[in-house]
């Protein structure tokens, strides 16, 4: 259930073989496909919804889709593929549900303590000093500012780009979208992050 | 310069993903070479996607990675359940109206077939066991017609004893001789008494009495 076993995500002749045993109920093959796709998916999640506590619950309500409906996948996209397209639904869902909730009532959010309660995986360029340990995290903290004031369109885009290094074709699949569209939001949500970090990155560089 | 800036930067974003074809790669170096706007431009968008590649990734709690397991797996199974008791439903349910017809002809067949094997028990002296029976005549006395051929018809009451309680002629001569033989006969006579449902109550039987002659 480690870094090594997130990494080695199955490939396709390996896939078959897991969503058949998905499908005959095994235990074992839901262990499996936990271990390697929680995380990543944990992530995407907790990059859409607005109040980042609720990535847990709608973590869990992913994975209770994906194995109620895992007999009505037949192999269209990749497995990743269509974990995210189901991760990006439910994400989206809550967050509408959770932006009408706001509207009806007045909430206090506290976004960073929640970010802080939340466990980060290590970064995998360690600083040096702590000076530089200091820089990282207030760089850090002002790149996920940036990326979550982005609009969610984009900010979802920009999440699978980056952080989950999908292609374009994958990233048109999990959001049904065209790849021009794809390439569009990619490009209006670096144009923003720049315009909302370019500053800070220059005064860094000086 | 401004258009072509404007341009260049518009493929900033694919240049960063190694999308670009030879031609607009071309361009775009070529342009970078003297263009330290776009140059900057490009290394900033180029550092941000660095940060935003080494960004921590958030990781699910231990705690949280267990609970959700187990909840899933409570859930599932739940489901699957469920699932079973409405596949058995389905099955069985094409086989529900079969199975009572089956049923309900096998206990009628059962009910004909043993009342048929069920043998009455025999009553000796048997007694009737129609609903109503009329008074019948065990022994009728002898009666003397010394008048002609003419029929009497008389209708007898009988009591639940069997006993005659009265007479009436109903045709026929009534003279004082024929009332008097019709006494003695009626006295003399013996009657079974009607019966309802088994038991005896009173009733009548009608008589029809005639003289007949025996030549030889």
């Amino acid at each position: 259930m480690g870094v090594a076993l997130e990494q080695a995500l199955p490939a396709a002749s390996h896939e078959a073989t897991l969503v058949a045993e998905l499908r005959a109920g095994s235990e074992e093959a839901f262990a499996y496909l936990l271990a390697v796709y929680q995380n990543p998916v944990f992530n995407l999640v907790a990059h859409i919804v607005e109040q980042r506590t609720d990535a847990a619950d709608v973590l869990q309500e992913v994975f209770v889709k994906v194995f109620r409906s895992i007999r009505h996948f037949h192999g269209e996209s990749t497995l990743k593929t269509w974990i995210y397209r189901i991760a990006i639904h439910e994400a989206s869902n809550h967050r509408r549900s959770w932006l009408r909730r706001r509207l009806r009532e007045a909430l206090s959010l506290d976004e960073d303590a929640a970010v802080s309660e939340m466990v980060l995986a290590k970064s995998p360029e360690q600083p040096e000093t702590p000076y530089q340990a200091l820089e990282q995290a207030e760089r850090q903290k002002l790149v996920q500012r940036a990326l979550a004031s982005l609009a969610q369109p984009y900010r979802t885009v920009v999440v699978l780009r980056e952080m989950e290094g999908l292609a374009y074709e994958e990233i048109a699949q999990v959001l049904g979208v065209s790849e021009g569209t794809v390439k569009s939001r990619l490009l209006r949500g670096r144009e923003l992050l720049k315009r909302k970090l370019g500053s800070c990155m220059r005064r860094q560089d000086v | 310069m401004f258009e072509t800036c404007v341009e260049i930067r518009r493929h900033f974003s694919d240049y960063l993903d190694d999308r670009c074809e030879r031609e607009s790669l071309r361009s775009i170096r070529f342009h970078l070479n003297y263009c330290a706007s776009c140059r900057e431009e490009l290394e900033q968008m180029q550092a941000i996607q660095a940060e935003l590649q080494a960004l921590p990734r958030r990781r699910v709690p231990p705690a949280l990675a267990l609970s959700m397991r187990v909840h899933i797996s409570q859930r599932v199974h739940r489901d699957l359940l469920r699932q079973l008791w409405v596949r058995c439903g389905n099955a069985l349910q094409p086989l529900l109206i079969p199975a009572s017809g089956g049923v309900l002809t096998a206990i009628i067949f059962f009910g004909l077939l043993m009342g048929w094997q069920v043998v009455p028990a025999s009553n000796i002296p048997d007694v009737p066991l129609e609903i109503v029976t009329p008074p019948r005549v065990r022994e009728l006395a002898p009666i003397n017609f010394n008048d002609g051929d003419q029929a009497v018809v008389v209708l007898t009451q009988i009591d639940a004893a069997g006993r005659v309680v009265g007479y009436k002629v109903l045709s026929g001569p009534v003279t004082p001789e024929l009332t008097r033989s019709l006494d003695r006969t009626i006295y003399f006579s013996l009657f079974a008494p009607a019966t309802m449902f088994g038991r005896p109550t009173d009733g009548q039987v009608v008589l029809s009495l005639r003289r007949i002659t025996v030549r030889g």
